[in-house]
This record gives structure tokens, sequence and C-alpha cells, in this order.
């Protein structure tokens, strides 16, 4: 990320201007440290200690809260969860999000129209969202089953060899937990980074296919030597926020089990559990906020790691392809 | 007609459009479920009719008429008053904040700045537990602060006002100053004027992200009366666990102010996304 743009005007001749500075940037400093900065330190220390929250008294016990966490089997659940989501959401949904972005960019017309309808998920609530998607996924009544049902049975009347449709267990079935949420969440987030490739799309100067075209290649190998390369900057992005966003999955989980039971569920054998409804369960539901903070700082520490090494690849990478 | 397939470019078309049927379908299925008669919904009468017949207002009038228990009207103004408010206080909070970073010289500018960058890769998750006690110790919890005030603080505006400031000429601040201007008269008559495109991105992102927050009004309010729409749902949703109808009527109620502004101002958000690399939330 670059902090200066090209031609920034920060003039170095001009005199300083004292406390005023200061007295500007004031207000936001004062919400900034209050209800970020602070929750940051406090975090830390509250995941140091052994927190009850009805507790009076909190003993500090060092980095147990951590090494408890290692040692427990449901961390370890809501981490293989959370993982599995992610390794299915950001490359798949990615992957959705080039494409859409590369239809647009070829269309002469009608562009807006199509930019507009596969944002329009983006903008809705993830409570909303879940909550259609839990109709949707009704394993009787619900949308997809019936047309899937119904493709299969026209499949069958036309002579396909095919089995008579067992309707799917979209939420019911632990094994498919996880690849249903992350169904809704590609649905619900494409747009967002389709948006964001268009924008890298466009930045690829016309001349670079030109030269291509005149050169004879393919589009096939138009993308793979000119777009896919020039857009690396913006897969960057997209993959690294993907992956931060990814990371932090609550809401879905929340509705579609936790809120529908009003207790502590989190899907048929805990299979929508994630890391950060885990930290929502044991510190809102269990009462250890010491213990919920720590898998938070997990999370935190994780998704911190994965940013390192992410921007470490593409750095080695453009180095590489300056040579 | 070789040629007209080519140029009319059906077959990016097509599977373009089917794409955006699969988009869309979800979306329809939610007003055509909320328009139904309970019956039809769940005895399958109803459930490949995309068109509902006869079209009923009931499930909408289930979910209006349950006030005491479900304040849908007050879950709605909640959460135009806090998103509203949230986007008010940003924009100007972060605006002057902004100026001072890019345009004013003072001692710790950089450093402060440079703090405030680094912050942004924090999960929102990792505040969620100490944010709660903060707001039960400053006597905030359940109110309209604990809604707003932890909204208002992250330091993503500052930054992006900040980088839109840097790309004005300094000589237009130079001449104000030879006018007379002051640091405010500078901001407010030469900086916001031209920053019109990053204020209205900053607002609109502002505002869709804090209608749309869920997790802060979750651990934040307790109370039925201080709820937002989101959180709203998941309460009614708790009640009307396989009553698809009014589920459905309620989340339309929640989706649809926002979907109207949203294809009002379609054309900023979708060109300010690609301005400034903001992804939505």
């Amino acid at each position: 990320m670059r902090i200066t743009p090209v031609g920034a005007t920060i003039s170095p001749s001009r005199r300083g201007d004292g406390a005023v500075g200061l007295l500007f940037a004031l207000p936001h400093l004062i919400l900034f440290g209050t209800f970020l900065l602070a929750p940051v330190i406090y975090g830390i220390y509250i995941s140091l200690h052994r927190w009850h929250i009805l507790a009076k008294e909190h003993p500090l016990i060092g980095l147990a809260n951590y090494s408890a966490a290692l040692t427990d089997d449901i961390f370890w659940v809501a981490l293989r969860n959370t993982v599995y989501f992610v390794v299915l959401v950001v490359p798949l949904g990615n992957l959705v999000s080039l494409l859409l972005a590369l239809g647009l960019a070829s269309l002469r017309r009608g562009a807006t129209f199509y930019k507009i309808v596969y944002y329009l998920p983006v903008i809705i609530s993830i409570a909303v969202v879940a909550v259609l998607w839990r109709w949707i996924y009704n394993t009787e009544i619900g949308l997809l089953n019936l047309y899937l049902g119904s493709v299969v049975n026209w499949l069958r009347s036309i002579g396909l060899p095919l089995r008579p449709f067992e309707p799917l267990p979209w939420l019911a079935n632990p094994s498919w937990v996880m690849p249903s949420i992350a169904l809704l969440t590609i649905w619900w987030t494409a747009g967002a980074n389709m948006v964001l490739y268009l924008a890298g799309l466009g930045n690829i100067p016309d001349d670079y296919y030109e030269a291509a075209a005149i050169d004879g290649a393919s589009p096939w190998q138009r993308f793979w030597a000119v777009t896919w390369p020039l857009l690396r900057p913006t897969t960057l992005f997209c993959l690294v926020f993907s992956v931060l966003g990814a990371f932090q999955v609550f809401g879905q989980s929340y509705v579609l089990f936790t809120a529908v039971s009003g207790g502590s569920q989190s899907g048929p054998a805990r299979s929508g559990l994630t890391l950060a409804l885990y930290m929502y369960l044991q510190g809102f539901r269990q009462y250890e906020i010491g213990y919920g903070t720590a898998i938070a700082y997990l999370l935190f520490a994780i998704v911190l790691i994965l940013t390192v090494i992410q921007f470490r690849l593409l750095e080695r990478r453009d180095a590489s392809s300056k040579v | 007609m070789n040629r007209w397939l080519q140029r009319s470019q059906i077959w990016l078309h097509i599977p373009m459009m089917l794409v955006a049927v699969l988009f869309i379908a979800p979306l329809l299925w939610m007003i055509s479920t909320s328009l139904k008669a309970p019956d039809d919904i769940i005895s399958g009468l109803g459930t490949m009719q995309w068109i509902p017949k006869p079209i009923t207002t009931e499930n909408f009038r289930n979910v209006l008429g349950k006030i005491e228990e479900f304040p849908i009207w007050r879950w709605t103004f909640n959460s135009v008053f806090v998103s509203l408010a949230v986007t008010f206080l940003v924009l100007t909070v972060d605006a002057l904040a902004a100026f001072a970073y890019s345009r004013l010289r003072w001692a710790g500018r950089d450093r402060i700045f440079g703090m405030l960058v680094a912050t942004m890769l924090v999960p929102g998750q990792v505040l969620l537990i100490p944010l709660y006690l903060l707001i039960r110790k400053l006597g905030i919890f359940d109110t309209y602060a604990a809604l707003i005030l932890p909204a208002s603080a992250s330091a993503f505006g500052v930054f992006l006002l900040r980088q839109f400031f840097l790309t004005i000429p300094m000589e237009l601040e130079e001449a104000a100053r030879l006018d007379g201007c002051g640091p405010l008269g500078i901001l407010r008559h030469v900086i916001l004027p031209l920053s019109k495109p990053a204020l209205a991105t900053l607002g609109i992102f502002t505002f869709m992200g804090t209608w749309n927050a869920f997790e802060g009004p979750l651990l934040f309010t307790d109370s039925a009366a201080m709820r937002t729409l989101p959180v709203g749902i998941t309460i009614f949703q708790g009640r009307y666990n396989i009553e698809y109808g009014p589920m459905m009527a309620a989340a339309a109620l929640a989706a649809i102010p926002v979907t109207i502004a949203f294809l009002l101002f379609q054309r900023h958000i979708i060109k300010g996304i690609s301005l400034t690399g903001l992804a939505g939330r």
C-alpha cells in the first residue's frame, strides 16, 4: 500500500502550524483512542486473565488462556471449519469476481445493468442474507431443492439414467454446512471484488492488447501474457482483503444456527462453528471473556501472518519479474 | 448473420444474463414469499410460483401488527438515526483530521498517522469483547452512544480523505492564504468544495456499512427498543423459526430502503469503489 500518492503536495518549506494541527486531528484521535486503540490494548490485558464476566476477581494467569485454546478440541474444530471456509470462499469467490469483471470489460453495451445486478447482494445486511438463504436452503420446500428436483426429473423424463432426486441436506448434514455457507457468501460478496477487478482491468493500456493482437495472440494467450501479469496488484489486493474478511466469518453461522435456537448452537455437530463464533459463544454465552479474547487474538495473529506472507510473495514476484 | 452475431455479442450476453438471473433470483424469491399466503408457502402450493396468487399483505400486517413484541418501526428509526449520525460524525471528524494529516505541519504528525494506518489491519472481532467492557464501564451500554461512537472510530475515512486532499494543488491554498484565510477557512472554502467525490464516497459507504452493521448492535445493546433492523431480524427469526412468510416480509422491510438508496446512488458507489479500492465492508 502506498501512503503518499504520486504528485503529492506536502510543502516542506511552509512554517509549522504548531498546535493547530493537533487541534484539527483531536476529535478523531479521541474517538480513535477510546474506541479502537484502547480496546486493542485492553484486549491483550483481558486475555492474560482468568476473567468470568460476573466474577469479582480476575486473576492474572499469563498465557494460560492461549495454551488452553491450543489444547481445546473445540478450538481446533472452529479453526478447521474457518480454514475450510477460507479455502472454499477465497479462490472460488475471486474466480467468480474475475470472470464477471472480464465479461463486463468485454461488453460493448449493457455493462451498467449487469454491474448493478451483480453488485446488489453486496449492499444487503448479512442478517437479511442469512435469513433469506436459510429459506432457500430448506430441505423440503426450499427453492434450491425444488429446482434441482425438477431439473433431475426432467432429465429422467428425457431418458437420462439418473436416480430419483433426493433432497440435498444443505444445512442439515455436517459435511454440507460449510460449502453451503461458502456458496451464500460468494453470492453475497462476489460483486465487491468484481468492481475492483474491473477497475484493475481498466488500468491496463489498450496498446498492450493491440500489440498482442498484431503478434497474432489468441484471446487465451492475450489473457495470460497481458491481463494476468498486469492485473497482479489488483489480484493481490483482493486476495489479501478476502482472506482478512473470510477469516472473520461470523454472521452467517450466527444467524443460521445460533440465533435460530436462541442458545449456543453452531450447526449440526458444530459444523458451522467458526473462530469468531467460538469467541462469541465463549465470551457472551459462557461469559469467559478472558478465554474469548484470547481466541480473538489468535485469530488476529493468524490473519496477520497470512497477510505478511501474501505481501512477501508479491514482493518476490515483482522483483523477479523486473530482472 | 455471422457479423451480427459478433457485433451483438450475443454469446457473451447469454451467460451474463444467466448469471444475472441467478444473482437476482434469491431477492425476488424473498419478495415473492413475503406476498404469499402462509398456507401457500407451507403446503407447497405456492412453492415454485414466482408471482403469488393471490397477492396478500398478510405477512407484512403480521410483522407490523406485533409492535409490542417486535417494534419494527422503532428498529427502522434506530437504523436510520444511527446511520445518519455515524455518517455525519465520520465526515466531520475525519475531514478535520485528514486536513491536519495532509495540509498542516505539527510535531508527531507522521508518526501518529502511521499508527492509524497500522490499525486498519486489526480484525473487528478483536475489539468486540474489550469494547463491550469499556461501554459497560462508560455507562453507555444499550444507548445510542454505544451504537454511534465505536462505529465512528475507524481510521479508514481519515486515510481515504487524506489521500484525496493530497492531490489538490497547493497553489489554490496559497491564494486563499494570501486572501487572509486561516486553516479552517482553507478547509471550508478550498479543500471541501474540491473533495465532493471523496466525501460522497465516504458518506455513502459509512451509511451503508452502519445500516448493515451486525456484531456491534448485537453486543452493545440488549433492550428491544435499542436494536437496529439487522439484529431485529434475527430476534424475529428466533420466534418465527419456520414461518417463512412473516420472516421474508421482515427481511424485505430491512433490505428495501438500502436497495433503493443503492439504485439511486449506484453510479457514485461503483465509481467510488474503483477510485478508492474500498471493497464495501
